[in-house]
């Protein structure tokens, strides 16, 4: 069963509701709201782009034992990780819209992990775009997509999406990237970011929704 | 006097922290957590800017107060599309259908204080590529100022209207427009413009 955590933004809604994507998420949790009962029962919970960060910070004992209790979190970008989920280390670049205006240009993505189940569905079509900082992924994590020291402005390079099981000894599981596909989509800009979504949630309904 | 308040999601992007650190415009600048509205007496405010990143459902729920501070004379922008109305006045997002890039041009429809001296060909692009500025619309109340538009369809993409409590109210369906401050076009002006348009006696209609 797989669950969404939305902000209660018109992205979210857009995403949610929109007649683009339908179906896609076995229960929607307004972020203030969640409690305990909300997450009972669910194997993953996307924590959607661009939520308020005060909320989950406020959220934060609650999110962490749904990781004890053997919960996935999928926690996507501009939310301020880095000030409540454990593990996650995160360094601020500029954004770069406009990577795709010089023709032949390699913004650096590199899929790093590519035995990975999440490959299945995503691929560079969906990659490609720009991203929100640098993750320094925890010991024990998996590196799935990294930018090159070449990408990044800085020289030193780093990952936008990696995969940390058993997060601190512990069953819980955390995807994290510093990618903002609900923003993007819900705000119809951007048809990369859509793209990812798309398959992501192939991904999630695969992963997390089996026995549908 | 900081006369305005803008309700803040701590977002990075969006331009917030650059207008708060400006020395002419920050000053004017009240930073007003999002949540905190509730518990915030707004009777001290001229204006209250709200961004495309907040949370339109606590918005909907603190209604009441946003409209008691339109009927004390207040004005309230909204930036971002309309997806929980929060105001009478705010109808539910349009996406111009399957958009081309010439629907995305911005037309001037009516002089308005805020967009004086603004070039359009400044807001439909930046670095060549449009769509920055809107999208499409949040479709307007009868009786609002259409100010610009979009494309060869003229979706409204800023309007102003009288809410039937009072006030004034000021729509942007697009990306937060202090996002412009300090993009060294004649879009520059939008902010200054836009501070000394909410702190002036509201214009007779």
């Amino acid at each position: 069963m797989l669950a969404l955590l939305e902000g209660g933004t018109y992205f979210h809604r857009e995403a949610i509701e929109g007649e683009r994507l339908t179906g896609r998420f076995d229960r929607t949790i307004y972020a203030p709201e969640l409690d305990a009962a909300a997450l009972a029962g669910c194997d993953a919970l996307i924590v959607a782009d661009r939520i308020h960060p005060a909320v989950l910070r406020r959220k934060r004992p609650l999110l962490l034992g749904y990781l004890a209790t053997g919960g996935t979190l999928i926690v996507l970008g501009e939310n301020r990780a880095q000030d409540w989920a454990p593990g996650v280390a995160w360094e601020f670049r500029p954004t770069n819209f406009w990577w795709w205006l010089e023709k032949g240009t390699d913004p650096g993505h590199r899929i790093a992990a590519p035995e990975h189940e999440i490959f299945r569905y995503v691929g560079m079509g969906e990659l490609v775009w720009h991203y929100h900082g640098l993750l320094t992924p925890p010991p024990g994590a998996t590196s799935l997509v990294e930018i090159t020291p070449e990408g990044d402005p800085q020289g030193k390079g780093g990952s936008i999406l990696y995969d940390h099981r058993n997060v601190g000894g512990g069953p819980g599981r955390m995807i994290v990237t510093t990618l903002d596909p609900f923003y993007h989509h819900g705000s119809f800009f951007m048809p990369a970011a859509s793209r990812f979504l798309g398959k992501l949630l192939d991904w999630t309904d695969e992963a997390f929704r089996a026995s549908r | 006097m900081n006369d305005v308040a803008l309700l803040d999601c701590e977002q990075a992007e969006g331009g917030v922290q650059d207008l708060i650190r400006d020395l002419a415009l920050g000053p004017r600048i009240a930073l007003l957590p999002l949540y905190d509205l509730g518990r915030t007496d707004l009777t001290a405010f001229r204006g209250l800017m709200i961004g495309l990143h907040a949370d339109q459902r606590y918005l909907s729920s603190r209604r009441a107060q946003l409209e008691s501070f339109l009927a004390q004379g207040g004005t309230i922008v909204v930036c971002g599309h309309v997806g929980h109305p929060f105001l009478a006045e705010l109808n539910l997002f349009a996406p111009i259908p399957n958009y081309r890039v010439e629907d995305l041009e911005v037309n001037h429809e009516a002089a308005h204080p805020v967009w004086e001296g603004v070039e359009m060909e400044h807001l439909s692009r930046r670095r060549g590529v449009a769509g920055f500025y809107g999208r499409g619309s949040n479709p307007p109340p009868p009786g609002a100022r259409i100010l610009n538009s979009l494309g060869p369809g003229r979706h409204p993409v800023d309007f102003e209207c009288r809410p039937a409590v009072g006030g004034r109210l000021l729509v942007h369906a697009g990306a937060d427009l202090w996002g412009y401050h300090g993009s060294g076009s004649t879009a520059d002006r939008i902010m200054p413009q836009l501070l000394d348009w909410i702190t002036a006696p509201m214009e007779a209609w």
